[in-house]
């Protein structure tokens, strides 16, 4: 296989673009994603795209990107895996570039998840992830999706409501930086556990925001780095988990198997260990989803996450930052364009440019986790080639 | 004349002792199914060729109600089963008519319960004491099944009740009075007649029920607007009763929003595992798997599989609490995946019968049918889990 590099990254700040349809969203993302590849890119270099996009917004999603970037003389997939779409798009056109089918391809991720009233938002996404007959009528919201695994691993774990507290305060701490995050305030401990309930035992400030956006990455052969940038970001691994898709199915549910299978993968791909990596945007859409994914991902034994906030470890400045972009929870989570977005954070990261840049960063982790926490993406980036 | 062999009464946990309220996840059908298992749970050989279910509060589903009103009760589909409108008369002639084999229920939604009588060969004997029927609308319902009031209760009980007592000439007075306020029983006997919790067609029912607290058997009288019937009781007959010790309805929020989506192809597949409380039992290897599934979770094999009754007992895995408004559910609500007792199954369910968030990790209770949603229009039927709680521990008096 092909070595494959990014060479340019891009995104839309993430907020309720109440202005601004997909049609918009897409073509900025890639614009400015051209605009940052250093020696220039032209569109007809382009050779197919990826499209992550987890619902439907104005109808055909691939058409959609072909129309409104003027690229109609490429083939573009759109690829949907629910909150794993971002990192699985990356991934399919990490295997297109790497077996030498095409030299030069995009990836572009987007949602609009304020685009239909918010009453109606929540029955149209749940078909999306649950049985029509078994789950779907139980009011199984997706916030509810994972506080039954929280639950859980609060019972069973040292980790308390306050240590998901602290992934929340971090995360919003993070975000004060960074202009393209949508929650960029502060806040306490305190009101994160006085906040109105969502789903116990997740508070409002638990929860990840509603966001639109997008974020655009491109993809080069090693073949042809040269000619768009002399400090590319590699693709050093990537890996794609699934598990049982209903919750009664799940044998502990103090831990998401789909992030395991994905880490491995991913890991082994790149030839290297939770130890090597050097920053991190981990998924927390709701905040105990972070400390649950420090021991998936390798970064904390079983049940001994809680010690990582509670150390500052995983904050800005501490020895394994995790989700210094502001992170799902105060950067934004339009699920499409997440896991792009990541990329488009540590492709900053890894080339020394990025918001809270993490001192000699090398390897950097993107992972997701989503649907019925039943499948999962990780994507390795390094600045070195090996 | 007909034999009793068994009763059984339901009562909502919600409201107060004198009027409960159905749950947001009860109907007419959830109810009769409580009351009917509690009249079957302690015969063990017991045959039931006929239901006949006698309510004013029936689900307007064209189709009717009685396949999720069998498979709750877990009899065969092929019971002939009766959807009778009506009040607690035509529930005492029903009783008094039944052959055996007949499992007769009475539900009721405002004051809401539920009870039923299994007729069989043995029991107290009931026979037709008589009947009067006579016409005085002052309540009636709509297309749309919404009650209106004539609002004269004076008219009512006079020209009413009084009246259809005196044309049936009994020859002694009734012991209990099903139908009217106590306040009108009570002029129709001698002394104070046990309190009924219900007054549509169940508390013709309940009033049998409670010759337990009279000591005795004796008449038993039914009234609804004009008309009247009346039953002779032979003795006091054998009652199982589920009835929760009443606590205060919590506050609920419902969130009005368009209707929640139902694939009628989906629910059709999943009708008989999901009101029958059955899993898909692997024809190989003899794994469980609810909900049935084409490839076996635990040999993967694809040769097939059969329906297998599942425990309605467990504890609880790990569970939450929605206090988000959702449109069409009534919020806050707790959801718990159970861990059933002696199989390798657990199930993801709502909690009912008790307030959202009072239920915990490893708290125990039973699994019961309940109307999960109501999914454009249609009543969408599954199990719920009954946490064991003080006022749930009233069950079985």
């Amino acid at each position: 296989m092909k070595r494959v590099a990014i060479v340019g990254a891009g995104m839309t700040v993430f907020k309720e673009h109440f202005d601004l349809g997909i049609k918009e969203l897409v073509p900025m993302a890639v614009s400015e994603m051209a605009s940052h590849v250093d020696k220039g890119l032209d569109r007809d270099d382009i050779q197919a795209a990826w499209f992550g996009e987890l619902t439907t917004s104005d109808g055909f999603p691939s058409g959609i990107l072909a129309d409104s970037c003027g690229l109609l003389d490429i083939p573009v997939t759109r690829v949907e895996n629910a909150c794993a779409t971002g990192n699985d798009a990356v991934r399919n056109a990490t295997y297109a570039v790497g077996s030498g089918a095409v030299d030069v391809a995009l990836v572009v991720g987007a949602d609009k998840v304020r685009e239909s009233s918010a009453r109606s938002t929540f029955w149209e996404w749940a078909s999306l992830t649950r049985d029509m007959a078994w789950d779907y009528p139980l009011g199984l919201v997706a916030p509810a999706n994972f506080a039954l695994h929280a639950a859980r691993y609060l019972y069973e774990s040292p980790a308390t409501r306050e240590h998901m507290a602290m992934v929340a305060v971090k995360n919003h701490k993070h975000a004060l930086t960074n202009p393209k995050a949508q929650l960029r305030f502060e806040i306490t401990i305190e009101q994160v556990l006085n906040a109105p309930m969502v789903v116990a035992p997740f508070g409002l400030y638990d929860c990840t925001p509603q966001s639109d956006g997008a974020a655009a990455l491109l993809l080069v052969s090693e073949d042809v780095v040269d000619r768009y940038t002399d400090n590319p970001v590699w693709v050093r691994g990537v890996g794609l988990g699934m598990d049982r898709v209903m919750h009664q199915h799940k044998q502990d549910m103090t831990t998401f198997p789909p992030t395991v299978r994905a880490a491995k993968a991913a890991y082994a791909m790149a030839g290297i260990t939770a130890a090597d990596v050097d920053v991190a945007e981990v998924h927390d859409c709701f905040s105990a989803v972070e400390l649950i994914s420090y021991e998936d991902l390798g970064f904390a034994e079983r049940f001994e996450a809680y010690k990582l906030v509670e150390s500052g470890a995983t904050t800005f400045g501490g020895s394994m930052p995790v989700n210094v972009s502001g992170g799902l929870k105060a950067k934004g989570h339009p699920p499409g364009a997440t896991g792009v977005a990541q990329c488009v954070e540590l492709f900053e990261q890894l080339r020394g440019d990025g918001n809270n840049q993490v001192d000699g960063a090398r390897i950097g982790l993107a992972h997701n986790i989503g649907g019925p926490t039943a499948v999962a993406a990780v994507t390795i980036l390094g600045n070195q080639k090996d | 004349m007909t034999r009793l062999t068994a009763l059984g009464t339901y009562l909502p946990v919600w409201g107060t002792d004198g009027a409960r309220a159905a749950g947001p996840d009860e109907d007419v059908v959830t109810m009769a199914v409580a009351a009917g298992r509690a009249a079957l749970a302690d015969l063990t050989d017991a045959v039931v060729t006929r239901v006949v279910l006698v309510s004013r509060d029936l689900p307007l589903l064209e189709g009717g109600n009685s396949a999720p009103l069998l498979a709750g009760l877990g009899l065969p589909d092929d019971v002939h089963t009766v959807e009778q409108i009506g009040g607690a008369p035509a529930l005492l002639d029903a009783l008094a008519e039944a052959d055996p084999g007949t499992l007769v229920i009475g539900a009721d939604l405002a004051p809401a319960g539920a009870a039923a009588a299994y007729l069989g060969a043995e029991g107290v004997e009931i026979s037709l004491t008589g009947r009067v029927v006579r016409s005085l609308p002052v309540r009636s319902r709509g297309e749309d099944g919404v009650r209106r009031n004539y609002e004269d209760p004076r008219l009512e009980s006079v020209r009413g009740g009084d009246k259809a007592v005196t044309l049936l000439d009994l020859d002694t007075k009734p012991v209990v009075v099903a139908g009217v306020p106590a306040k009108h029983a009570a002029t129709l006997t001698d002394g104070k007649p046990p309190a009924l919790p219900v007054v549509g067609a169940a508390a013709a029912l309940f009033a049998v029920a409670a010759l337990e607290y009279v000591g005795d058997g004796g008449l038993v009288l039914a009234v609804e607007q004009a008309s009247a019937t009346a039953v002779t009781v032979s003795a006091v007959p054998r009652v199982r009763r589920d009835e929760a010790t009443a606590i205060a309805v919590p506050r609920r929020t419902t969130t009005p929003g368009p209707d929640i989506a139902i694939s009628l192809a989906a629910y059709e597949r999943a009708f008989d595992s999901k009101l029958r409380w059955e899993a898909g039992r692997c024809d190989a290897c003899g794994a469980l798997a609810l909900p049935p599934r084409f490839r076996c979770l635990e040999c993967g094999s694809e040769t097939g599989w059969s329906l297998s009754p599942l425990p309605r007992a467990g504890e609880v895995y790990t569970t939450v609490t929605v206090h988000v408004p959702v449109p069409g559910l009534p919020t806050p609500y707790s959801l718990a995946i159970v861990q059933l007792d002696g199989v390798e199954v657990r199930a993801l369910v709502k909690v009912t019968g008790a307030p959202a968030g009072t239920t915990q990790i490893g708290d125990r209770g039973t699994l019961v049918l309940r109307r999960v949603a109501v999914r454009s229009g249609v009543p969408d039927y599954g199990y719920a889990l009954l946490p064991q709680t003080a006022a749930n521990e009233g069950e079985t008096r």
